[in-house]
């Protein structure tokens, strides 16, 4: 259950071969995948930051899909030859994410752990919400800045 | 040979205060920027203080005091050529207010800093929390372009600080002048008839 969303990356590799998707499908489903997890981000960053109304059902509701999400199997998301050195303008994925798993790894539990944390806190009020959600934002930004090119 | 100086009026408190206001407000900037917390609320504070000197610091440099003012330093191609030749030689520049070299450095950081501001300004990094407060006007091309350019400039910016200090060290070392002092206090050593008008 408590299993890291990018727990199984490194299996993963192994399993290349059963994937019949193409480089530039997983490169999609992954863009997608964390455009979703913006898409919940962006409404709580937005609560968060005085942005939108604080509603703690929306907030919760928010909370749990970004659960759920972060429960997925994304390993499948992270097949070697799909960075940006392979598809260039499809991704912006760094091939650093596949020379430096262990660190990713651990960004990903950082993630991870701050999805739970806002779990417990989303729907108990505006200034039980904020910390967290800048505590998530920051796993965001920690990930982004060594993994993630600027631009296409 | 004994130079005649007479103690000088030089640099006015508005341009002193921006000057190390600059200082502070850059270099947390750049500090917070670069090692601090994931949450970068005191570095947006940093950069709207940078925003806010570089603004002053421009209308200064039309409206202020006589060495502030740009066109009283600002200089053409054959004044900074025929200044940058006396840059190796021991002989004191006693310039009154920027040099005509100077003068390119004091453009170009600006411009540099107005774009380092501005590429802050419309960044979104898409964590949400740190975003620029300009991104949501723009397209995402846009916002990742700032994105792109705001650490390249942050290091562009840096080296022209390094630069900038280096000199400081060249004149006091090569041509034993304390540029550094005047910053301070406002009054340089000069020889006389140095100031316009006097």
């Amino acid at each position: 259950m408590k299993k890291l969303l990018i727990s199984t990356v490194i299996a993963a590799t192994a399993a290349t071969g059963a994937f019949a998707q193409s480089p530039s499908d997983t490169a999609k489903a992954r863009r997608a995948f964390y455009t979703l997890v913006g898409y919940e981000m962006a409404s709580l960053g937005a609560m968060a930051q005085g942005k939108m109304d604080y509603d703690a059902e929306a907030a919760s509701q928010s909370a749990k899909d970004l659960m759920t999400l972060a429960g997925l199997h994304t390993a499948d998301y992270y097949v070697p030859g799909t960075s940006n050195a392979d598809l260039p303008g499809e991704t912006r994925a760094k091939p650093e994410i596949w020379s430096d798993m262990a660190g990713v790894q651990e960004k990903g539990m950082a993630f991870y752990e701050a999805v739970v944390a806002l779990n417990e806190v989303a729907g108990n009020g505006l200034d039980a919400l904020r910390p967290a959600v800048g505590q998530l934002g920051g796993t965001c930004k920690a990930c982004h800045d060594d993994y993630r090119a600027k631009d296409f | 040979m004994s130079e005649q100086l007479e103690k000088t009026y030089l640099w006015d408190p508005v341009v002193r205060v921006l000057h190390w206001a600059l200082v502070i407000a850059f270099f947390t900037a750049f500090g917070l920027g670069k090692f601090g917390p994931d949450q970068m609320t005191l570095h947006f504070y940093a950069g709207y203080a940078v925003a806010g000197i570089v603004v002053l610091r421009v209308l200064w440099g039309i409206f202020g005091f006589y060495t502030a003012r740009f066109s009283n330093f600002v200089k053409g191609p054959g004044k900074v050529i025929a200044y940058a030749r006396t840059l190796p030689s021991q002989t004191p520049s006693r310039s009154y207010g920027h040099n005509p070299v100077g003068a390119l450095f004091v453009v170009g950081v600006l411009l540099v800093l107005a774009m380092q501001v501005a590429s802050g300004l419309f960044a979104d990094p898409e964590d949400y929390i740190n975003v620029g407060p300009l991104a949501q006007y723009v397209s995402s091309d846009i916002t990742r372009k700032a994105l792109s350019l705001h650490e390249p400039l942050s290091f562009l910016l840096l080296i022209m600080v390094l630069g900038h200090i280096g000199a400081i060290f060249w004149y006091k070392k090569r041509k034993g002048e304390n540029l550094v002092k005047p910053m301070i206090t406002g009054y340089a050593d000069l020889p006389p008839g140095k100031v316009p008008g006097e």
